[in-house]
């Protein structure tokens, strides 16, 4: 079956015992070995969840991950890494430092990929931390050029995801939750992405969040990437209109989950969205997922809102005879 | 001797133990093992370490760092009559969000917002605490406005709320009042608006010194205009507005300045002497005697470390300007 598809943005709330654990470890009073066995396990727990709610494209959760950039960074050489900075509200983050040039010293996320399809028949998607992102969200005392950065980044981000289609990843995506940060910036983002993309056989997509989609609209169809996975129920329903309009020439992963609230959208709010979506999108065409991560969600409110999606999906699919 | 200012935030958590006591205690509240009382505390806490380090660095003006602002926007504006505040919003070309203001009807002021973190905060600074304040005009661009359906309209309100708001702080004895303003470096069209905004806010002010500030890009388009905003000193971000610095060599100021040029949205320092010596070109255009040199933004942007080593090469261009003025 080919519609209706569902899936997630990328990452999952961390267990407490791995949490405590990365606490443990940033003190030293836990091993690596140790902490990644913890990591591995939340990983397998989450596979399991996906695949027992019937979740048909899975991600690996980024239970190792902190901060998507600066995991990305640490396995980077030519960073090093700041000390906290404020996102909102009490969230900090670090933010790399860009002190000569960047090289991949080797694989940064293919282990984990390999390590979760291992657990599952269904398809984990290979995920980049885009290098727009990458380049915006670090400080830089090396190149003193956006654009050098950005590049410098895009290139060894290529290889990354041709080591992941290399690894068996059937679907790659790009996170660049910055895209909407500059508009004038737009085409060096396009470039960027295309290079990161250029020549893969796996399926690409691109996720973007927080967006004026109305200033960044024209570039949708420009964005080279198979698949646009966009946060739509905290902020863009407004947006099928123009969709209607200006048909979108690629999949669209479509959010229908709030990930930044606590409240649960009950299933038949869900099935609504879902409904909206439809009467614009074909349903091959069409997969739905939650607006963003859920890490910053509680391990139960984020289940239950998946849990909640895929039943929608389900919903839909059986209403519409899509099964 | 060209003085040094800040332009308002600063990074409330570092890496200590005890520079991240804030963080801990909201997490601690959201818990619901502290009381909100228990917070302030800690929040005064770390304003007292905020003031203590500019003191120690020698900053001439200093601010409270914002500390107990939830962001830039909603902090004030959420305290008005008819706005409540919504979900998370991008703060312009930055990694930071803010809760967006939502206008349900006529705008307000119903009382004081800063006085008392003011106060608090001049009585544990060596030197002068500006109070600093979001300008009406950047307030409205980035509320939702469900009410007004006109930008102007609700920035003349925002405005007259701003303005007694002006009027508390005075009272309370604030000297230098600063209006922030980056909205003009994306739609330089609204200075007028801007400039009817602060003749609002003007009748307010007594005898306290009015700062205009913008920032996150340059003002070169209107930067002869500029001059004529009813403002004491105006504020200008020299490094992502870097364009302006060429109208402004060439034209100069009547207007004392704040001139922003060290970059507080990057870690690579700069060095003093050029600092200084790109200050000293202004000689003659400029009174520098009546001017300060600043971060080109709030310094929350930097981890705290390197906040403290950006003012450290502040004040060190300060003084080395001094030798040459
Ligand atoms: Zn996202």
């Amino acid at each position: 079956m080919n519609a209706l598809l569902t899936t997630s943005v990328g990452s999952f709330p961390k267990p407490e015992y791995l949490t405590r654990a990365r606490t443990k470890a940033s003190k030293g009073e836990l091993s690596p070995d140790g902490l990644r066995t913890l990591e591995e396990k939340a990983t397998s727990e989450w596979i399991r969840f996906q695949e027992e709610i019937g979740i048909d494209i899975l991600v690996d959760g980024e239970q190792y991950r902190g901060d998507m950039a600066t995991y990305f960074a640490e396995n980077i050489d030519g960073t090093e890494i700041s000390g906290l900075v404020r996102s909102y509200g009490n969230r900090y983050y670090k933010k790399p430092i860009i002190v000569d040039e960047l090289r991949r010293r080797g694989p940064i996320s293919v282990d984990w990929f390999t390590f979760a399809q291992a657990q599952t028949k269904r398809p984990v998607k290979g995920m980049i931390t885009g290098p727009y992102t990458m380049m915006d969200w670090s400080f830089d005392e090396y190149y003193g050029s956006r654009a050098d950065a950005c590049f410098a980044f895009a290139k060894l981000l290529h290889d990354e995801a041709v080591a992941l289609e290399a690894a068996g990843a059937k679907v790659v995506q790009v996170d660049e939750p910055a895209l909407s940060t500059r508009f004038d910036e737009l085409p060096l983002l396009v470039k960027a992405v295309g290079i990161v993309t250029k020549g893969l056989k796996a399926k690409t997509v691109l996720h973007t969040c927080y967006g004026n989609y109305n200033e960044i609209f024209d570039y949708f169809n420009k964005l080279p990437v198979d698949q646009l996975d966009l946060e739509m129920s905290n902020s863009g329903l407004d947006l099928l209109d123009r969709f209607k309009r200006e048909p979108l020439k690629k999949e669209i992963a479509f959010g229908v989950v709030d990930v930044h609230s606590h409240v649960i959208e009950p299933e038949s709010l869900i099935r609504e969205r879902i409904e909206k979506a439809l009467t614009i999108f074909s349903p091959s065409k069409l997969l739905i997922d939650p607006d963003c991560g859920l890490k910053t969600r509680s391990v139960d409110e984020a289940r239950i809102k998946l849990r909640n999606m895929v039943a929608a999906a389900h919903a839909v699919r059986t209403a519409h005879g899509l099964t | 001797m060209v003085r040094t200012t800040v332009v308002g935030t600063y990074p409330r958590i570092g890496e200590t133990s005890e520079e991240q006591a804030l963080r801990r205690g909201i997490a601690r509240l959201d818990r619901g093992e502290i009381v909100e009382a228990e917070l302030q505390a800690i929040e005064r806490d770390t304003v007292r370490q905020v003031l203590r380090e500019q003191n120690e660095i020698g900053i001439d003006l200093v601010t409270d760092g914002q500390i107990s602002w939830y962001d830039s926007q909603s902090h004030f504006a959420g305290k008005l009559t008819s706005v409540e505040t919504n979900g998370l919003v991008r703060y312009f070309d930055t990694n930071t969000y803010y809760r967006q203001p939502v206008v349900h009807g006529a705008v307000a002021w119903k009382a004081p917002v800063l006085a008392d973190d003011w106060k608090f905060a001049q009585a544990n600074s060596k030197v002068p605490v500006k109070a600093v304040l979001t300008g009406p005009v950047t307030l409205a661009s980035l509320a939702l406005d469900k009410h007004y359906r006109s930008k102007k309209a609700l920035a003349l309100d925002l405005a007259t709320a701003v303005g007694e708001e002006v009027g508390s702080l005075v009272q309370a004895g604030a000297s230098n009042v600063q209006i922030d303003e980056p909205i003009l470096t994306r739609y330089p069209g609204d200075l007028t608006l801007v400039s009817e905004a602060l003749e609002r806010i003007r009748s307010h002010k007594a005898r306290s010194t009015l700062t205009l500030f913008t920032f996150f890009g340059d003002v070169a388009a209107i930067y002869k205009d500029l001059g004529d905003a009813p403002a004491d000193i105006l504020g200008l971000d020299l490094v992502q507005g870097s364009a302006t610095w060429p109208v402004l060599a060439k034209h100069g100021s009547t207007k004392p300045l704040v001139l922003g040029l060290i970059d507080a949205r990057n870690t690579r320092e700069e060095d003093p002497a050029a600092i200084a010596k790109k200050a000293l070109e202004l000689k003659g255009a400029v009174d520098l005697k009546a001017s300060y040199l600043s971060p080109s933004n709030g310094l929350e942007f930097l981890p705290r470390d390197r906040a403290r080593r950006k003012l450290q090469i502040l004040r060190t261009a300060a003084q080395k300007a001094g030798v040459g003025a």
